[in-house]
């Protein structure tokens, strides 16, 4: 997958992701890739909800040994 | 910014007082899950459509009431609520530990007192669990503990009582029963049936027909069916106290469809509300397990449970029906929703598998649904 931007919001309670989130989709232009890092387990119902009301794409989520990673493709 | 407590929520919702509730939850969990009472109101925006701006919210805010932000764990509402304060909204707090904490609440309430014995009843608001404390003399027993066994130390110290015998009245499928670790803490002997399947050592309810204790007679009314799992025993306490597991609810009976044997569960169950509960006085006290509503199951008192003789003449299926009209309407009437995770719950009850406290919590989380519909 080419990934244009990889944000790192390990660590952070939420509201932090998706704050983090939002300002970085804000810098990616229609179509490119953001990788997400976090480890908020809440994240992973949250961003989906959130790709969905915003017209972005979840196209993927894994769990990486407790990390958990998102791509999401701006709309 | 002010926050507010489970407890004190626990309160609005016991008291009946008014509350607007601002859940900043996704919508999918709110929509399966959230504070409820007769007085609260809720409205549901997720908190990421409020992080450029509160406007969506203000307008739906009313001006005279206390406003609670309520999410999952306190983050968010604590920033949403934040926000709405710089906006200018008053009477505003958030709820502190979130939906988190509103699950493990436990609301104390006395419910009985003579000159043998003291009742407590712990309710968990957040998720319709039910569990008791039955002090006589010196000492207590505790029915159906949830896993926050450190309260019931707590209180029974309050009383100056050891606890000295615990019972769960079936094996839960909605939450996790601290039965096991209060016996390990406090020494109290624990009781459960056989029949349920825990692979760890425990007082087989087979084995006991009663329990007594300084001045209380706890009769087991069990359907001992030789080769397949009863749904639930039921105690009776010094002739004056039933408590009645998963069996009779305030508001019905019991769902038997969680073990996937329907007919043979609402067997079980005739032959519990014909045969063990039919000789038993109009006047006797039921104390359940769980219930579905509080508004409707909270009587004037502000316990949940009511007279025998009144869930009787409410209930058509509790009187003068036959085995297979039971059966049939029981089955009728069940349903195939199941508690969250409830496998993964039955087997940590078991002692098959274990779970971290953080575990736990995430296991239990969210809605009821043992006592969601009960059969009429």
């Amino acid at each position: 997958m080419n990934v244009t931007k990889v944000l790192d919001a390990k660590g952070l309670a939420c509201p932090m992701p998706i704050v983090k989130t939002k300002k970085a989709i804000g810098e990616i232009e229609s179509g490119q890739v953001l990788e997400i890092h976090t480890t908020d387990k809440g994240a992973v119902k949250d961003l989906a909800a959130w790709t969905e009301s915003t017209g972005h794409e979840l196209l993927k989520h894994e769990d990486d040994n407790g990390v958990l990673k998102f791509w999401v493709k701006k709309g | 910014m002010k926050e507010m407590t489970a407890k004190q929520v626990a309160e609005f919702v016991i008291e009946k007082k008014d509350l607007f509730i601002l859940d900043v939850r996704n919508e999918s969990d709110y929509r399966d899950w959230k504070i409820e009472g007769e007085k609260v109101e809720s409205v549901n925006i997720p908190y990421f459509d409020l992080i450029d701006g509160v406007g969506p919210a203000l307008e739906k805010l009313p001006k005279d009431k206390q406003i609670l932000v309520v999410c999952a764990k306190e983050g968010s509402s604590k920033f949403v609520a934040e926000s709405l304060e710089e906006a200018g909204v008053a009477n505003i707090s958030y709820l502190q530990g979130g939906m988190k904490s509103w699950s493990e609440y436990l609301y104390k309430a006395e419910v009985y007192r003579d000159e043998n014995v003291k009742v407590y009843q712990f309710i968990r608001v957040g998720k319709g669990c039910l569990s008791y404390m039955v002090v006589s003399e010196n000492e207590a027993l505790i029915v159906d503990p949830s896993r926050f066994t450190g309260i019931y130390e707590e209180e029974a110290a309050k009383d100056g009582v050891k606890i000295t015998h615990i019972v769960d009245s079936h094996l839960h499928a909605d939450h996790i029963s601290g039965g096991k670790e209060l016996s390990e803490r406090t020494g109290g002997k624990y009781y459960l049936m056989r029949s349920e399947g825990a692979t760890f050592d425990f007082n087989a309810l087979e084995e006991h027909d009663e329990i007594v204790f300084e001045e209380v007679k706890l009769q087991v009314l069990a359907v001992k069916t030789p080769g397949h799992t009863p749904g639930s025993v039921s105690f009776f306490v010094n002739d004056k106290l039933l408590f009645s597991g998963d069996t009779i609810f305030v508001g019905g009976l019991g769902r038997p469809d969680l073990g996937g044997k329907v007919a043979e569960w609402a067997q079980d169950l005739f032959n519990t509300v014909y045969e063990k509960v039919a000789s038993i006085a109009d006047d006797v006290i039921v104390l359940p397990g769980h219930y579905a509503d509080l508004d409707d199951e909270m009587n004037e008192e502000g316990f949940i449970g009511d007279l025998l003789g009144n869930i009787r003449s409410r209930n058509e299926l509790m009187q003068n029906k036959n085995k297979e009209e039971f059966v049939d309407m029981v089955v009728a009437n069940a349903n195939t929703e199941t508690p969250p995770n409830f496998e993964e719950i039955v087997a940590i009850n078991r002692g098959v598998i274990k779970a971290e406290a953080e575990k736990q919590q995430e296991l239990e989380i969210g809605p009821n649904r043992c006592a969601l519909h009960h059969t009429h």
